[in-house]
């Protein structure tokens, strides 16, 4: 539905995008994760025909965004990163705004109208300006525009900013919701909001694709980089010396703990094996006493921080 | 074409919900009272003609202001991104625009002609060149507002778009006034042909001339065409 062959965005000599290439099945609900300045923005922007590519194309239900912006236009939901809104107009005048020049048919607009209230719950703000709503209610309006028309792509940058962890909840459900039968590709920096509401993450930095796959798939591929921590008492060559020796313990880093000195903490990078745990468990134990173990899975943060600190910053920066 | 209209009702509500706009057709209108009641009193004539000739340089005045925040707000209050991913073409959205802006300036128009209710009833005016001068005024203000939304959109920010179109707007009134140091016959023309007065001159005396009505319509399509090209080239 949604498909990126190899698409690059330059400011002046400024390369924002880097032959970023990627596909959304229709359907699918596709997250789009990195920090502050990765390219999310941008990326969206191209999607939804607002800015276009330096090079590469982008394709909305097989239109090019570059040039056929507008028949492809009807089919999209976009909620940009700022809330498109008119201050001065109250918040149905402006649904009821956005409704018409998407060209829904008149006679429709009423129900369309009362359906996006409903399902963005704006009942009680429906009458007033757009200036007196507070953060929380303009994201919501901003969400509503983009539900009008009942487009079958949805383009959602930060959808639940500045909203209160209740309002995160209800829009979640909402996205959720539209999943079944739209196509949904939304930003965020929040990492458990993907797991929530994704069937796949992207994970871009510095305007690079670093990894795209279900949460899961992620979690599997870190997983080769897996470690063990464990505190033991025990003196820390002799330690390090034994540990090395397993089988499948590649580097160990050992401190001693905070609240005690003679009880090390070590934190050792271990294979994708299954009874790593055992094997060290049991080179330690016999000799020394072995107070706590465990294998760390990793998180969503983990798998994150995993992708963007090995990505090329010092290239970019350079 | 339901997405024009929707975009040009946006635009007259905001008109009619716009303090400035209220301010700046006051304005307009209380000049224009005032310059007629000092031209009428001062002459003696039941004319129109010295009362649009300072109707044109009030409206380069109340152009700008009318017109700086037509695209520059759309930028900086981020709707530009609505607007350029509607299923609408670039044009589509200039030309809505401008039809709303041509409505307010057509309404203040309408507010001046109050001031011929005294003169038909006190005095027997020419209509038809009365009739010339609004035709031409008109045209003026359309060629200005096309101008005027031309340097919204290039800028964010509404002051520096109402100052350049001030700017660029009394160049192009006073610029018939270089044909008296002209040396070159043909820079002379070139120069009298760019002129808003000279020709809003015509219409005061009562011509309405093909090719100063041509002039007005060439130079607002102009200003248009340049206005969707650079929303276009923008993305």
């Amino acid at each position: 539905m949604i498909a990126l062959e190899s698409v690059s965005k330059r400011y002046g000599s400024k390369t924002i995008i880097h032959d970023l290439s990627f596909n959304v099945e229709k359907g699918e609900i596709v997250g789009f994760l990195g920090p502050n300045g990765a390219g999310k923005t941008t990326t969206l922007r191209m999607v939804a025909g607002f800015t276009t590519a330096t090079s590469g194309r982008v394709t909305v239900a097989g239109w090019d965004m570059a040039t056929q912006n507008v028949a492809a236009a009807r089919r999209i939901g976009y909620l940009p990163e700022h809330p498109p809104l008119y201050d001065t107009l109250d918040v149905s005048t402006y649904l009821r705004f956005v409704a018409k020049a998407k060209g829904v048919a008149r006679a429709e607009i009423g129900a369309e109208l009362a359906r996006v209230i409903e399902a963005c719950r704006l009942e009680a703000v429906s009458r007033r300006e757009i200036f007196k709503l507070s953060k929380g209610y303009r994201q919501r309006v901003g969400l509503a525009q983009a539900l009008l028309g009942k487009p079958e792509v949805l383009l959602l940058d930060e959808p639940t900013i500045g909203l209160d962890p209740g309002q995160i909840q209800e829009a979640r459900e909402v996205i959720r919701s539209f999943g079944d039968d739209h196509t949904v590709l939304l930003s965020t920096h929040i990492l458990p909001e993907v797991t929530l509401i994704c069937q796949r993450v992207a994970i871009i930095n510095h305007g690079r694709l670093l990894a795209i796959d279900t949460p899961s798939g992620l979690q599997r591929a870190v997983e080769q980089a897996n470690h063990v921590t464990l505190h033991v008492t025990a003196p820390a060559e002799a330690v390090r010396a034994e540990l090395l020796a397993v089988d499948g313990v590649s580097a160990l880093e050992i401190r001693p703990i905070a609240e005690d000195d003679r009880i090390l903490a070590i934190d050792c990078r271990v294979d994708d094996r299954d009874g790593m745990e055992a094997a060290i468990a049991r080179a330690v134990a016999s000799r020394w006493e072995l107070h706590r173990l465990e294998r760390r899975h990793p998180t969503l943060e983990n798998i994150f921080l995993h992708y963007v600190s090995e990505s090329p910053i010092a290239e970019a920066a350079a | 074409m339901n997405g024009v209209l929707a975009i040009y009702q946006k635009e007259m509500w905001h008109y009619f919900h716009s303090p400035i706009a209220y301010f700046m057709v006051s304005v307009f209108l209380l000049g224009t009272g005032y310059f007629f009641i000092y031209n009428i009193f001062f002459t003696g004539i039941a004319a129109m003609a010295d009362t649009f000739q300072n109707m044109g340089i009030l409206l380069l005045l109340v152009i700008p202001v009318m017109s700086m925040r037509l695209f520059a707000s759309e930028y900086s209050d981020g709707t530009m991104e609505l607007l350029q991913t509607l299923p609408l073409q670039s044009w589509q959205v200039v030309i809505a625009k401008y039809m709303g802006a041509v409505t307010m300036l057509l309404l203040m128009i309408a507010g001046t002609m109050i001031d011929l209710v005294p003169l038909y009833m006190f005095a027997e005016p020419e209509t038809s060149t009365i009739l010339a001068g609004y035709i031409g005024f008109a045209l003026l203000g359309m060629a200005c507002l096309a101008i005027g939304q031309l340097f919204s959109a290039l800028t964010e920010n509404q002051i520096v778009a109402a100052l350049i179109t001030v700017s660029v707007l009394l160049g192009f009134w006073f610029v018939g006034n270089m044909q008296s140091f002209q040396t070159s016959q043909t820079l002379a023309i070139l120069v009298g042909y760019l002129s808003f007065s000279d020709h809003f001159g015509e219409f005061v005396q009562g011509l309405v001339r093909t090719e100063a009505v041509a002039f007005y319509f060439i130079v607002s399509a102009i200003a248009l065409t340049l206005n969707a090209s650079y929303l276009q080239w923008r993305r």
